[in-house]
């Protein structure tokens, strides 16, 4: 590809964002991203990508918080061996609570952590075709082609049109 | 004839933008010289808690056997207050309940100052509070590790897994909205929401994480909030003591928390609606709903107080039952009284529609329920060691100038830091409002409105 082109296309509606979204992937066009002033599940399903690695390192995460509790209350308990109110050296029901406080630390922090990480955070540089008016009211959908091939432009800006973009913008990348 | 509450008229997103981002423009006199009281007050606090670690416990009313009395009644009664927060943040996002999006910022935020302010109170209880460290699983200098069949610390990591939780989902709540003013603000101001957000544009890829990890904190935050009261309780429930060693202490105090945290909710919105002029966004429909909460909840903590004296009587334990004798008609019994025309009598006007959309009417209920709770705590804690096992150690507790002034400046501290943040970061959330009004138009639109 020679020199790049961003068409901007600009939304009212999450569905009809969607829409685009879905008659773009139809006409196999997928170098594209979305702005959103929301979370949209329409948006979300329309883009078809596979769900948040973020679940598997809340799992990670709230494994080893458990893991960390035992280690912690077992391995003092070996430590220092002093027995009190006549329990058990290794006292399951008092340490499954610490198990399971540690279990939500854990899992808490990987969350956030791997929500920044995998989100991309902190950004220091804007993703192109962003306008402050996404993060207010407007959906865009921002589409990456070749300046020189003007048919696929054109058709990428019908796709937009025809899908109920309230503006469709070229950009220079 | 009742007054109907109606649900708000949509707003256009832009309206919200608006209405909330005007709530964060410079404020004026009135304001900082709020701050500057309620700073005072903290002020007078620091100055008598650092008179008490110089001096020793001596300056508090603690004697023989009222070793625990206001600091711990302050931080149960804070950690308590914390709970409606996640309950409207957490707990009503997993069930999709619309009317939160107007308050659960405000609530959420209640929550980590509360929680922050009850976190004081087991160092200022200390007496020596540079040995705070035993609580943490770390060996001390005779290498001592924690004792972990101990119920405080069961507190000790459950509160601070409740504060650093809560001020996670806070924050990560915040990012979008912070994005949004970052947009519309310039200055200092513009620099400050950059930092906090992170560079935040709501991409399809950031949303797709963020929805994720959202809806797994709410359903982390669930059943900690349920944990962290419990082990509240269980720090009394645990003993042996009569009035504290009690197996429904945990849903009681579970119930007692939402119960009064939904009322401080209340207590804070009911006027910072007027006064920051966000009534379009906060309606009286959103009142009206912390409203029935606020009932629902006194229904089941009246529900404990009469299942706990039932329990008493018909244990046949004759040590319990003297307890709770003097509980209702000792020296103390008054605060009993208290407590139960704040938190099962005056609740009950709340069966009324028209109480529940009068907002002076809320707010004097709201206070009631919070000095009744308070009064709860207090009976729980003090009244119980005050009439132990035997009656030849039996003492009354009366608070000293240094406890109530510590007690008047963590209500100062906890206004004070809801105040800084209600004027300078977004208080309602533009992003879940928004969010809202989508789901109600394109229920319109479907003909589903009503299930919405």
């Amino acid at each position: 590809m020679g020199v790049s082109m961003d068409i901007i296309g600009s939304f009212a509606d999450d569905q009809l964002c969607a829409k685009g979204i879905a008659d773009l992937r139809h006409a196999a066009v997928e170098d594209f991203h979305v702005f959103s002033p929301i979370p949209s599940h329409h948006i979300e399903h329309a883009m078809g990508k596979p769900k948040s690695r973020v679940r598997l390192f809340v799992l990670l995460g709230g494994i080893t918080g458990i893991l960390t509790a035992l280690a912690l209350t077992i391995g003092t308990t070996w430590e220092w061996n002093l027995g009190s109110g006549g329990k058990p050296m290794i006292s399951w029901p008092p340490f499954i609570i610490i198990c399971f406080e540690l279990m939500i630390l854990f899992g808490g922090l990987s969350a956030v952590t791997s929500f920044i990480v995998n989100a991309g955070l902190p950004a220091f540089n804007s993703a192109s075709g962003y306008n402050s008016r996404f993060g207010e009211d407007r959906f865009g959908v921002v589409v990456r082609c070749d300046a020189a091939d003007g048919d696929r432009l054109e058709k990428i800006e019908s796709i937009l049109r025809n899908a109920g973009a309230e503006e469709v913008l070229r950009d220079a990348a | 004839m009742a007054a109907a509450v109606q649900e708000p008229t949509t707003p256009t997103f832009r309206d919200i933008d608006r209405s909330v981002l005007r709530v964060m423009e410079f404020p004026g006199v009135a304001y900082w010289t709020w701050i500057a009281f309620c700073f005072s007050l903290v002020g007078i606090a620091a100055v008598l808690w650092t008179r008490q670690i110089y001096e020793g416990m001596a300056v508090t009313g603690l004697r023989q056997p009222v070793m625990w009395a206001i600091y711990i009644t302050d931080f149960v009664f804070w950690v308590g207050i914390a709970h409606s927060g996640t309950l409207i943040s957490a707990i009503l996002y997993l069930f999709r309940t619309r009317w939160r999006t107007a308050v659960y910022r405000a609530a959420e935020t209640m929550t980590l100052f509360a929680v922050a302010t009850a976190g004081l109170f087991p160092m200022i209880h200390l007496g020596r509070p540079w040995f705070l460290y035993w609580l943490l699983p770390y060996p001390n200098e005779r290498y001592l590790q924690p004792n972990f069949r101990s119920p405080l610390v069961w507190d000790a990591f459950a509160v601070s897994t409740y504060l650093t939780v809560s001020a996670l989902f806070l924050i990560m709540g915040l990012i979008p909205d912070v994005a949004n003013a970052r947009e519309q603000s310039t200055g200092w101001r513009k620099t400050f929401y950059s930092i906090l957000s992170l560079g935040w544009q709501g991409t399809d890829q950031q949303w797709r994480h963020f929805s994720m990890a959202y809806l797994l904190m709410a359903g982390l935050a669930t059943p900690l909030v349920i944990s962290v009261h419990s082990v509240v309780s269980w720090d009394f429930a645990m003993a042996q003591l009569p009035g504290w060693h009690s197996t429904i202490f945990a849903p009681y105090f579970v119930a007692g928390a939402i119960f009064s945290g939904v009322a401080m909710v209340m207590t804070l919105l009911i006027p910072m609606r007027k006064w920051l002029k966000i009534e379009d966004l906060v309606t009286p429909w959103h009142i009206d709903s912390l409203a029935k909460i606020v009932l629902l909840t006194s229904l089941v903590v009246s529900y404990s107080y009469a299942t706990e004296s039932f329990m008493v009587w018909y244990s046949g334990d004759k040590i319990e039952q003297m307890t709770f004798h003097m509980r209702y008609f000792g020296p103390w019994g008054w605060i009993f009284w208290v407590m139960v025309l704040c938190n099962c009598v005056i609740p009950l006007l709340l069966f009324s529609p028209r109480i529940r959309v009068n907002m002076k009417a809320l707010w004097i209920i709201s206070i009631f329920v919070n000095i009744g709770m308070w009064f709860e705590r207090f009976d729980i804690v003090a009244g119980s060691l005050a009439t132990n096992f035997n009656p030849s150690q039996w003492n009354f507790y009366t608070p000293s100038f240094t406890e109530i002034m510590i007690t008047v400046g963590s209500f100062a501290w906890f206004l004070g830091l809801f105040s800084l943040f209600a004027k300078f970061l977004p208080i309602v959330s533009m992003t879940e409002l928004k969010e809202g009004i989508t789901f109600l138009r394109q229920a319109v639109k479907k003909g589903t409105a009503t299930d919405a």
